[in-house]
């Protein structure tokens, strides 16, 4: 009885996330298939914080539908016209496509199931902020920095790629 | 039945087939752009899982997730900008128009 | 005397054991103990717009030299109810071109998150919500999800220039959140921890016997962090001088052209609530939140708090008031070359003052 709420709200996540990602690879519209990433992504956040990571989840939160989703969204609406509502969404391989998808997470599963069975949660999750900024910045300080000069590199390039050809020299 | 490792394992294989089905199949460069979001996402699920099953004194998962958001974050950007300058040349996001290299 | 927090928690662990003692299991009582305090936020939450409403007409109208609402009731005070009503008794237009599960979604995308924010902030000793350690990390990640309800509300119109008044409304709530979430890195650094029961709890006490240790009195660092807090958070609620998005006397279309009725008091509450929002963060993280001469109990905490966020709401309600409005690629400019400079040189000035205090 003491388990039971946990496992209802880990079921319920588990079949909002799978329900949203099936949503986003098949919809005909691609901006609902945004708006349902953008929910799904939610859900993961929402994963993080059953697992007790609450930093992670906030930052899932603030970079991920603050920021990654709503460029996503950007472009959307900007590329699109109005016959996309009916043409069709996937492509003539699909039959493969979902062979092969298939394939693999079964793979996966198998995997999982036979190595990983039976492990549980041992300790109560305890606040991370303090140990993810000890760790980003001792042991994983080069990856940090490594990773604000990608991010630089990320930023020229977009910048770029998103000027006009009279603004190129 | 107590939620344990295998079953967080269980669901981001799910997540990552489905994204995997959908970068193969969907036509339009969003939607595949899209799908690897998703791929990303199962990752870090995994990530966080096993960090908090198997290692739940260290953080060493949760740090790597950070570094895998920021990836993620500088790829989608990347991307999405190359959608953006293709759309202005040849003013459609299908795969199928983006044939020019082709044999 | 008047504290709410012990009262409270008394009345909360009463419930739950009478209700356990009724045969409800120790899960089912918390969930019950936790759903009747998520409804009293909620409820309160949508009161305070109502009040807010009223305000900014009274205030509107004394800056302007004329009285505001005065008909409906004594001085005016039933003219939000008034509002109200009208508002559900208008017709609910969709329009034909646009795709009516967006449009619906949208109102409602935009103004959940307002409610959820509410959970980490003190409204006085031992009444938070919920006691978060990621506390305003928390609340800055929940809020981002509004813009994309403005993305939402845009597409989901039907026209084009709707659409570009969201996007335009988006990349103006994307691009504040930067200097906003940044000014607040300073309070973080003095005190260590996100909780925003913590800093407020952090900042109790007088300085020389006379001034009180509120994160605004420290030299300099207080007082630019606190400003741009503030013009980040108004820029952030779309009211002016930024409100471009939504500005009635200029636009053809703004995002919310094509919403009546209730979705657009949905709309309206979103911001009334934001405001009110920003303003507690305001003053949990730099006036004290709740902190003040109680006199011996008689003054308690919740009261110092309200009081204290009603007079930062004042300072928003004033600002309409007292600057024209910028223009898009004006508001643009201003955040890029010159709140973010200033917040990031704010947050060196800061780690040179704990680096100086050791």
């Amino acid at each position: 009885m003491e388990q039971t709420l946990p496992t209802m709200v880990f079921a319920l996540l588990s079949v909002l996330l799978i329900g949203l990602s099936l949503v986003v690879v098949t919809a005909r519209s691609v901006f609902r298939g945004a708006i349902a990433l953008t929910a799904a992504l939610g859900v993961v956040a929402g994963l993080f914080a059953f697992l007790g990571a609450d930093f992670v989840a906030a930052s899932q939160l603030l970079i991920y539908v603050g920021g990654i989703m709503i460029i996503m969204l950007f472009v959307i609406m900007l590329s699109q016209r109005p016959q996309d509502q009916y043409d069709r969404q996937t492509n003539e391989q699909w039959v493969w496509g979902a062979f092969f998808a298939l394939a693999v997470s079964c793979a996966l599963i198998m995997q999982f199931r036979s190595v990983y069975r039976g492990i549980f949660a041992t300790t109560v999750a305890m606040p991370t902020t303090a140990s993810i900024g000890r760790l980003l910045l001792g042991d994983m300080v080069v990856p940090f920095e490594a990773v604000s000069l990608v991010l630089l590199a990320a930023l020229v390039g977009a910048v770029y790629f998103g000027l006009d050809d009279k603004d190129r020299t | 039945m107590t939620v344990s490792l295998h079953h967080f394992l269980m669901l981001s294989a799910i997540l990552f087939g489905i994204g995997i089905f959908g970068a193969l199949t969907r036509r339009n460069v969003l939607g595949i752009l899209m799908s690897i979001e998703l791929m990303f996402n199962a990752a870090t699920i995994n990530l966080v899982a096993f960090n908090r099953f198997l290692h739940p004194e260290q953080v060493w998962g949760q740090g790597l997730v950070i570094f895998v958001m920021t990836l993620a974050a500088a790829e989608a950007v990347v991307g999405l900008s190359l959608v953006l300058a293709i759309y202005r040349n040849i003013k459609s996001v299908y795969t199928e128009k983006m044939n020019i290299l082709h044999g | 005397m008047f504290e709410l927090g012990p009262i409270l928690s008394h009345a909360f662990q009463a419930l739950q054991a009478w209700v356990i003692g009724h045969g409800v299991p120790p899960m089912g009582a918390w969930i019950l103990a936790k759903a009747i305090q998520v409804g009293v936020v909620v409820i309160g939450v949508s009161l305070v717009p109502m009040i807010l409403v009223y305000a900014e007409r009274k205030v509107a109208g004394f800056m302007q030299a004329r009285l505001g609402p005065m008909n409906v009731g004594p001085y005016g005070i039933f003219q939000t109810l008034a509002d109200g009503v009208k508002l559900l008794f208008k017709e609910d237009i969709i329009p034909v071109g646009s795709d009516r599960l967006v449009h619906i979604l949208a109102p409602m995308v935009v103004v959940s998150p307002v409610f959820v924010c509410f959970a980490p902030v003190p409204f006085g000793k031992g009444l938070v919500p919920i006691d978060l350690d990621i506390g305003v990390l928390f609340i800055f990640a929940i809020s981002g999800i509004s813009t994309i309800g403005v993305l939402m509300a845009g597409w989901g119109s039907g026209n084009k220039f709707s659409m570009l008044g969201g996007l335009r409304g988006a990349a103006q709530l994307v691009s504040y959140e930067i200097p906003r979430v940044l000014s607040v890195v300073p309070v973080l650094m003095f005190y260590g921890t996100q909780s925003l029961r913590g800093i407020a709890m952090s900042q109790e006490g007088l300085w020389h016997g006379f001034l009180p240790r509120w994160f605004i009195f420290y030299p300099v660092i207080g007082q630019l962090a606190f400003i741009i807090f503030i013009i980040a958070s108004v820029a952030e609620t779309n009211r002016t001088p930024f409100d471009i998005p939504e500005a009635e006397s200029e636009l053809v279309a703004g995002f919310h052209t094509e919403f009546s009725g209730l979705k657009f008091a949905l709309l309206f509450l979103a911001e009334y609530a934001y405001v009110f929002l920003s303003s507690a963060m305001a003053v949990a993280l730099f006036f004290g939140g709740g902190e003040g001469f109680t006199l011996g109990g008689w003054i308690p905490t919740w009261v110092w708090f309200l009081g204290k966020t009603f007079s930062i709401v004042f300072i928003f309600l004033w600002f309409r008031w007292t600057f024209p409005r910028l223009r898009a690629d004006q508001l643009m400019q201003f955040c890029w070359k010159f709140l973010l400079p200033w917040s990031i040189v704010n947050i060196t000035l800061a780690g040179l003052m704990i680096l100086l205090r050791k």
